[in-house]
C-alpha cells in the first residue's frame, strides 16, 4: 500500500496468483466486462504470441470518495489487480509481481487432474512471500475454484467440505462466463480493506465509514448486484478473521 | 506515509506516468501536424506543469495585424496567457474567447485518472454566432471593421458539435498512446527488474555452489595427506619386517632349519608386496589429487624399452613366460617429451601384468614404432582427421602376451582402480587391481593414451600412445 496525501490518493496492490492456465487473465478480463468506464482502466495485458501472460497483466481501479463538508475534494483509493505468469519458468517474475501486495486471490484449476498443480502453485506462492519477508499467514487471501463448467472436477461438496476447514474464503467460478468473478474479487477487496483499515484508519483518511468503502466501489463500478449477496457466496473460511489487526 | 517496503515500490506500478517520458517530442509533433492537416485549427500539447510539449498552428493575418498595434500585441499576449493557465474542470474541457472573436478550446488530458497535461485547439470561429468586433475595434482602433470581417474569415470556422468531437478524438488517440507507452515502460521495468532477479539468484546459487566446491577441495585434500601419512606409518614398520626377516634369511640370527628359513621367506615375500601396494595407493593418490611430479624432459625410448626388458627377464624366466624386444624399424625412433622413469614404471607395470596373465610356455613381446596413418586400430583416426591429425603421429609402445585375453566388454573398465576383470583372479595371480589405473594416469601426465588393441587374435596387446617431443610440444 502507498499513500500519497499530497495527491490524496491511497494505491492498494491486489494480485491474482495460481498455477499456469488456471484463468487469473480470464478473471481479470471478465471483471473489466463486468464493469463500467470511469472507475476502471484499460486492461493492460503483457502476453506471448499463445495467449500466455508474460510479466502481468494489470488492471487499474480508482474510486473517488466524495468530497468533505468542507468541501475538501475527496480521496481517491486506487487498487492495481495484477496477475502473475503462472508458467514454472517465471519465478523471479511472480516474486517482482507479488511484491507489495495486500492481498491475494489465489485462483486454482477445479479438474481433479491440475489438483497437483494446484498444490505447486500454493507452495511457490507461500515460498515467494517467503522470500519477500512476508509469512502467508498475515495476507489477506481468498481462493477461488475456477473452471466449475468442465467434466472431471473435485466435486462442490469435496470443496466445500475442505473450505469449511481451511483459513481463507472459497469461492466457484466460471471466470470465462464472468460466474464467481465479483464474488472473488469482492472477497478479496473486503478482506484486505478490513486488514488495512484495522492498520492505518484508511476509512477515516478516505474520509467514510468503514462499511462503506464496498458498496462505494460496487455502486462505481456500475454493480446491480449487492455487496452483501457478493460476499455470501464465498465457502468457510471467515471474513471476520481478517478483521484482526493481523501481525 | 513511509511505506516500509523501500525499493519495493516501483513494483507498485503506481507512479505519475509524465507524457514526455512515454512519448517523444517529435512522435507528439507529428501527431500534432496530422491533426492540424485534417481539420485546420492549432493543436498545442503542454505538459502538467505548463510547458509547451508539441504544436502545430498556421499563423493567421488578423493575428498579425492586431500584433502591428501595440495594444493589440499586449491584449494578445494577455489573452494568450491567460489561456495558457486556464485548467480545465473535471468535466475536461472550456472554451476561452479571445477579443477578435475567434475561440480557443481547452482540453485536460488525463491518464489512469490522474491529469498529465493539457491541450489547445484553436484560433477558430464558431459557427452560427454573431459578428461581434466592438471589442476589436475598442482595442485596436486603427483595423477597419471591414478589413477585421475579411480576416477573421479567413480564420477556421467550426461547430462546437465538431470541436468537441475533434477534442474527444484528439484526446482518445493520446490516451491510446499513452497506454502503450506505459504498457511498454511496464514490460522493460519489468523485464530489467526480472533479469536482475533471475541474475542474483544465479550469483547466491554460484556461491553456495563455490562454498561447496572448497569444502570438497579441502576434504580431497585432507584425504590425500591422511593417505600419505598413513602410507608413511605403515611403510615404517613394514620396512622393519622385511629386513628382520631377510637377516633371519641370511642366517645372521644364527642358523635355521629349512622348514623355519621357508617361513622366514615368506614373511619377506609377503611384506615386499604389501610395500608395492601401498606404493601403488600412495602413486595413485598423489596422481588423482595432481601433486605426483612429474619431469618432463627429452628422452629416447629404446634405452627405457631394454632397461624395462631386463629388469623383467628374471620375473618372465620364474614363470617360464619369454620376454622379447623388437625394434624392427631400421632407422632410430623419434625422440619423447616425457619422464624416463615414470615411463619405466607404466612399461614395468604392463610387461608385470602380461607376465602374471600369461600361463608358462607363453610369450610376451615388447614392440615400439611411430603411428600409421593406415593403422584402423589408432586413436587418431577421428571426425575431421584431416583438420585435426597432429603433424607428426605419435609413438607406440605395444605390450603383447599369449595370455587370458581381456572380454571386449571389459576393455574400457579395466583401467579404473581396483577393478579385477575376474575377482577369483586377484587370488590366483595377486595385484589389487592398482597397475593399470596407475599406467592410465601416468601417460595421461603425458598427454598420451593408453588402449587395448582390437583384433588380437589371442592374449592382450596394451598399446601406449606418446606424442613425439617435437619443438615447443608441451613446453
Amino acid at each position: 500500500m502507498q499513500i500519497n496525501f499530497g495527491g490524496r490518493e491511497i494505491a492498494l496492490k491486489l494480485v491474482y496468483y495460481g498455477p499456469a492456465l488456471s484463468g487469473k487473465t480470464t478473471n481479470l478480463r471478465s471483471l473489466h466486462e463486468l464493469t463500467i468506464d470511469g472507475s476502471r482502466g484499460r486492461l493492460m495485458t503483457l502476453e506471448t504470441k499463445d495467449d500466455r501472460t508474460l510479466f502481468f497483466d494489470m488492471l487499474p481501479l480508482a474510486f473517488r470518495a466524495e468530497p468533505d463538508k468542507s468541501g475538501h475534494a475527496g480521496m481517491t483509493l486506487r487498487i492495481k489487480i495484477f496477475t502473475v505468469p503462472g508458467q514454472v519458468t517465471h519465478a523471479s517474475t511472480r516474486r517482482l509481481v507479488l511484491q507489495g501486495a495486500d492481498g491475494v486471490a489465489f485462483i486454482a484449476d477445479s479438474q481433479i487432474g491440475e489438483t497437483e498443480h494446484n498444490a505447486a502453485s500454493f507452495l511457490d506462492l507461500r515460498q515467494n512471500l517467503k522470500e519477500l519477508g512476508v509469512v502467508l499467514k498475515d495476507l489477506p487471501v481468498v481462493i477461488q475454484f475456477n473452471k466449475r463448467d468442465l467434466a472431471k472436477i473435485r466435486s462442490e461438496q469435496e470443496i466445500e467440505t475442505l473450505a469449511r476447514r481451511g483459513k481463507e474464503p472459497v469461492y466457484s467460478a466460471v471466470a470465462v462466463r464472468g460466474e464467481g468473478v465479483l464474488e472473488t474479487f469482492f472477497g478479496l477487496l473486503s478482506i484486505a480493506w478490513r486488514r488495512l483499515d484495522a492498520q492505518h484508519h484508511l476509512a477515516d483518511m478516505l474520509g467514510i465509514a468503514s462499511g462503506d468503502l464496498l458498496p462505494m466501489a460496487a455502486k462505481q463500478l456500475g454493480l446491480t448486484v449487492a455487496v452483501p449477496t457478493l460476499l455470501a457466496s464465498s465457502v468457510g473460511g471467515s471474513l471476520e478473521r481478517y478483521s484482526a489487526a493481523g501481525p | 506515509m513511509g511505506d516500509q517496503r523501500d525499493g519495493r515500490d516501483a513494483m507498485m506500478f503506481d507512479g505519475v506516468v509524465r507524457i514526455e517520458e512515454l512519448v517523444s517530442r517529435e512522435g507528439l509533433a507529428e501527431l500534432c501536424k496530422s491533426f492540424h492537416t485534417l481539420f485546420g485549427i492549432g493543436v498545442r500539447l503542454y505538459s502538467i506543469e505548463g510547458g509547451l510539449l508539441a504544436a502545430a498552428t498556421s499563423d493567421q493575418q488578423l493575428c498579425a495585424e492586431i500584433g502591428k498595434s501595440k495594444e493589440g500585441h499586449r491584449v494578445c499576449a494577455a489573452t494568450v496567457a491567460a489561456v495558457a493557465a486556464r485548467d480545465p474542470d473535471a468535466t475536461g474541457e472550456l472554451v476561452c474567447a479571445c477579443f477578435s472573436g475567434a475561440v480557443y478550446t481547452v482540453a485536460c488530458i488525463d491518464y489512469d485518472g490522474r491529469r498529465v497535461g493539457r491541450l489547445i485547439l484553436g484560433p477558430y470561429v464558431p459557427v452560427r454566432t454573431q459578428e461581434d468586433f466592438s471589442r476589436l475595434s475598442q482595442t485596436v482602433p486603427e483595423l477597419e471593421v471591414e478589413v477585421a470581417r475579411t480576416l477573421l474569415a479567413k480564420i477556421p470556422h467550426a461547430k462546437s458539435d465538431t470541436i468537441k468531437r475533434i477534442c474527444a478524438h484528439l484526446r482518445s488517440t493520446l490516451d491510446l498512446i499513452l497506454f502503450s507507452g506505459h504498457r511498454a515502460h511496464m514490460a522493460s521495468t519489468m523485464h530489467l527488474a526480472s533479469v536482475r532477479e533471475s541474475y542474483r539468484e544465479l550469483a547466491d546459487k554460484n556461491e553456495r555452489l563455490q562454498e561447496a566446491f572448497d569444502r570438497l577441495k579441502e576434504l580431497d585434500r585432507l584425504k590425500s595427506q591422511f593417505l600419505a601419512t598413513v602410507s608413511h606409518e605403515l611403510r615404517t614398520p613394514l620396512t622393519s619386517i622385511i629386513g628382520y626377516s631377510e637377516m633371519l634369511v641370511e642366517g645372521l640370527a644364527g642358523e635355521m632349519k629349512p622348514d623355519q628359513i621357508e617361513f622366514a621367506k615368506t614373511i619377506h615375500d609377503k611384506g615386499e608386496q604389501l610395500v608395492r601396494l601401498i606404493t601403488g595407493l600412495l602413486d595413485l593418490g598423489k596422481l588423482e589429487s595432481g601433486t605426483m611430479h612429474v619431469s618432463i624432459h627429452d628422452t629416447r625410448i629404446e634405452p627405457i624399452l631394454a632397461d624395462v626388458v631386463s629388469t623383467m627377464t628374471p620375473a618372465a624366466l620364474k614363470k617360464g613366460v619369454r620376454l622379447e624386444l623388437r625394434l624392427d624399424r631400421e632407422e632410430e625412433l623419434p625422440g619423447l617429451r616425457a619422464d624416463s622413469e615414470r615411463l619405466r614404471q607404466v612399461l614395468v607395470n604392463l610387461v608385470d601384468n602380461a607376465i602374471k596373465f600369461t600361463p608358462s610356455g607363453g610369450e610376451v613381446t615388447l614392440r615400439a614404432d611411430v603411428a600409421s596413418i593406415d593403422d584402423a586400430g589408432s586413436e587418431v583416426f577421428q571426425d575431421g582427421l584431416s583438420v585435426l591429425a597432429p603433424t607428426q603421429l605419435p609413438v607406440e609402445i605395444r605390450v603383447a602376451d599369449t595370455g587370458i585375453g581381456i572380454p571386449p566388454a571389459e576393455r574400457k573398465r579395466v583401467f579404473d582402480a581396483f577393478y579385477q576383470v575376474d575377482s577369483s583372479s586377484t587370488r590366483e595371480h595377486g595385484g589389487a587391481g592398482l597397475g593399470l589405473a596407475i599406467v592410465k594416469r601416468l601417460v595421461d601426465a603425458h598427454a598420451g593414451s593408453v588402449r587395448i588393441e582390437d583384433g588380437a587374435h589371442r592374449g592382450t596387446v596394451f598399446v601406449v600412445s606418446l606424442p613425439q617431443g617435437g619443438p615447443g610440444l608441451h613446453e
